[in-house]
């Protein structure tokens, strides 16, 4: 048993989530961030302790490595992860609590949605009667066990957190050469490199899947010290680390890219506060539409070639 | 776009140099963890506190540059109590496991409960009934430890605990997980079938409880065997008890109910100071700790090995307080003087009735002056002085063991040379006490 690394995706499981007969890729962008996101808002809700929600949020992509998207509501799979990962925590929250704040973040008054904080919000739209908390609470049970049944009851997550913050011990970026009265760099890189950590947790590119918590953590070292201007040494102290270049920067671009991500999302779905499995059917007979307009079949017949094709078509009307 | 990206930044923590991140840890949380202690602005002034390689490795011999802050002087700090007492360094490289749902398929989830046939009832405990089984493909015997799903909470933790616990704990002196049948409304765990607990053991097979040395010895090795390995791996079992221990016909024991236990990090997290059942609840955990390790485990294993002697509990107290002064009473009563530190539990109260140490051969005149040496390592007040599983078992009181003469080897010098502080956790000379003065 290894509690400093993880178990990843396998290449045939990654296959699988970008294979043909699955939701088009950039849809299931959209449903993996949207739905990480809810959970980390609803964890700030809850005042779990971030080393909770991080663990909630690896737990719902590895589910969604086993079983499919769609089965569920999305919002129901975020909620009953995060009450599955504190439950097993030391800081336990009740279903109540849990249903009480999805109940808010996902009615028009929540702050999720494209609203000022400042508009009164109206209670109405989020009370939870306790016929619905009942209903409610049911669908979460149900999908617990779908979770435990498709992980294995493999409930352990390393995070790299505190291993950015051993690496950044060892590099030595805490020390007082680094930081004086006016100035502390050295915590601002530990603060900055923490900070990508939780960033990446959102990435649709599920990075904490392919890589090990020691690369994450090098990973995001790196950035930081760069972004604050703190010279790390000149030769290749990433490999004390057990991580290989490549590796490094491979990671060092994908948790850079969420930026562009987040801008992609917000406006593909105009500021939604949440996705639906509605809004994502939609959007489905529309790309279908769209789809139908080429020389080629309805969606289902679509194979791989095609499929890479219009995702290619997709990028190159981004840019 | 861009009014969208400021509500979406509320939640979000995006790397622009103008945007400040708005997720933080929160700070005003109770319970300590690994990332939050780290990640608030509160728990980064522990940085100022420690010391970094360059601090302990700088030698103007071999470098140009500064001394590192000659200005301040080196602060020492008490050293972290996990940093020096986990017992075996990590492995630099890291094996790769998968989540390849084929693995978990074959021996999960396909079996259906109507493939082992229920006999009779073996216990019932808080949220499980066990029962004897029998695989009616194979004819073996298995234990069924039922669960059921509570429409209100779902799956118990402590189930969820155990069933991750022990798909990983393999070894022949911890019960084996077989099998795990996940239905909607119960959840069944398949273990080896033992014939009776440690406690029914020694009512019936003991004299007036009492068990005979030679069975004590095998059953203490097997049981510190078990330990040592959940250690290994990281995991402490936090509630060792008789009712815990499964002894079959052949006399092998194997440690039982992983639902308290909890794998232990770096560093440890706090735990809840709600385990182990008060009679085999270490010191350290009655005075309120709640950064306990491995030590808490080695306090149970002692508990239990007086009691296989004598047919007693050795502390059986009756409220928590109760518990603290049944240990005194025997064990002395520690002051700050005995345990620097001790007035800063929560539990611990300046008016302890003071009692001297009792000599344990006098109480436990049925051990042999060998084995009281093991017990009082065991039943060390101080965690840290506790010995380690690993040390217990090779203690010269395992050295006739039979099956395990001839080639296990005997311990240079006597017991008594060696100084007791040098056999636990600790280690002497840490070097951050001391020595390092700029």
């Amino acid at each position: 048993m290894s509690h400093l690394s993880n178990p990843l995706a396998t290449p045939s499981q990654l296959f699988k989530v970008s294979s043909s007969n699955a939701l088009p890729i950039e849809l299931q962008d959209s449903i993996r961030f949207y739905t990480a996101r809810l959970i980390q808002a609803a964890g700030i809700l809850l005042r779990l302790p971030q080393d909770i929600t991080a663990q909630a949020n690896v737990l719902l992509f590895r589910y969604w490595l086993v079983d499919d998207l769609m089965a569920h509501e999305f919002s129901d799979v975020s909620a009953a992860i995060v009450y599955l990962t504190a439950k097993i925590s030391a800081s336990p929250r009740s279903l109540r609590s849990i249903t009480n704040v999805y109940a808010y973040l996902l009615s028009p008054s929540s702050y999720l949605s494209n609203q000022t904080l400042d508009a009164s919000p109206d209670p109405e739209s989020y009370y939870l009667s306790e016929a619905a908390y009942i209903l409610y609470r049911n669908r979460l049970l149900h999908i617990e066990g779908q979770v435990l049944n498709a992980l294995g009851f493999n409930t352990h997550v390393a995070l790299p957190h505190p291993l950015a913050i051993t690496y950044l011990q060892a590099l030595d970026i805490f020390s007082p050469a680094y930081n004086s009265k006016n100035k502390n760099t050295g915590k601002e890189v530990g603060r900055r490199a923490i900070e990508y950590l939780n960033t990446a947790l959102l990435s649709p590119q599920m990075l904490y899947l392919t890589h090990q918590p020691c690369a994450l953590a090098t990973a995001a070292v790196y950035l930081a010290a760069r972004d604050s201007g703190v010279k790390l040494p000149e030769s290749q102290w990433w490999e004390v680390f057990d991580c290989e270049r490549e590796e490094l920067g491979f990671l060092v671009v994908g948790m850079g890219s969420l930026e562009g991500v987040v801008r992609r999302e917000v406006g593909r779905w105009s500021g939604k506060g949440m996705l639906l499995t509605e809004n994502v059917r939609k959007e489905l007979v529309n790309m279908g539409r769209v789809m139908g307009n080429g020389n080629r079949g309805a969606e289902g017949e679509m194979d791989e070639m095609a499929e890479m094709e219009r995702m290619l078509d997709a990028k190159v009307g981004e840019d | 776009m861009t009014s969208n990206l400021g509500s979406s930044a509320q939640i979000l923590k995006i790397h622009t140099s103008h945007t400040h991140p708005r997720i933080h840890f929160r700070r005003e949380h109770p319970t300590f963890t690994t990332a939050e202690s780290h990640g608030s602005k509160d728990a980064l002034h522990i940085l100022d506190k420690v010391c970094t390689p360059a601090s302990i490795l700088f030698d103007p011999k071999f470098t140009s540059r500064q001394r590192p802050s000659p200005a301040l002087p080196f602060r020492t700090f008490p050293p972290s109590p996990t940093a020096i007492r986990l017992p075996h360094s990590l492995p630099s490289t890291i094996s790769v496991q998968n989540l390849d749902p084929e693995e978990k398929g074959e021996d999960m989830d396909k079996r259906h409960p109507s493939s082992f046939q229920q006999l009779e009832k073996l216990g019932e405990g808080t949220y499980a009934t066990v029962f004897k089984g029998r695989n009616r493909q194979t004819g073996e015997l298995v234990a069924l430890k039922e669960i059921h799903l509570d429409s209100e909470e779902g799956t118990p933790s402590t189930a969820i605990r155990e069933i991750s616990l022990m798909k990983e704990l393999k070894h022949e002196n911890i019960v084996s997980l077989h099998d795990v049948i996940h239905t909607e409304n119960k959840l069944m765990l398949v273990f080896d079938y033992m014939d009776k607990d440690l406690k029914k053991y020694m009512d019936t097979q003991g004299d007036r409880g009492a068990l005979n040395p030679v069975t004590i010895k095998s059953f203490m090795h097997q049981l510190l065997k078990g330990i040592d390995f959940c250690h290994t791996n990281r995991v402490l079992h936090r509630d060792l008890k008789p009712q815990n221990l499964l002894i079959n016909n052949k006399g092998v024991l194997k440690l039982a109910d992983f639902g308290l236990a909890r794998a232990f990090g770096i560093p440890v997290n706090t735990f809840s100071n709600e385990v182990v059942t008060l009679w085999y609840r270490a010191p350290d955990v009655l005075l309120g700790s709640r950064t306990y390790n491995t030590s808490i485990d080695i306090w149970s294993a002692g508990c239990i090995m007086a009691e296989m002697y004598t047919g007693r509990p050795l502390f059986p107290g009756t409220t928590n307080e109760d518990q603290l002064v049944r240990i005194f009473r025997i064990m002395g009563t520690p002051s700050e003087r005995t345990w620097p530190g001790i007035s800063q539990y929560s539990e611990y109260k300046q008016n302890f009735q003071m009692y001297a140490t009792q000599d344990l051969r006098v109480i436990l005149s049925q051990i042999d002056p060998s084995g009281i040496d093991l017990l009082q390592r065991m039943l060390q007040l101080r965690p840290e002085l506790r010995i380690s599983a690993h040390d217990a078992l090779n203690h010269p009181w395992f050295s006739d063991l039979a099956g395990n003469m001839g080639h296990q080897q005997q311990q240079p010098g006597q017991m008594g040379q060696i100084p007791v502080q040098q056999r636990g956790y600790a280690q002497p000379g840490v070097v951050a006490q001391g020595g390092y003065q700029y």
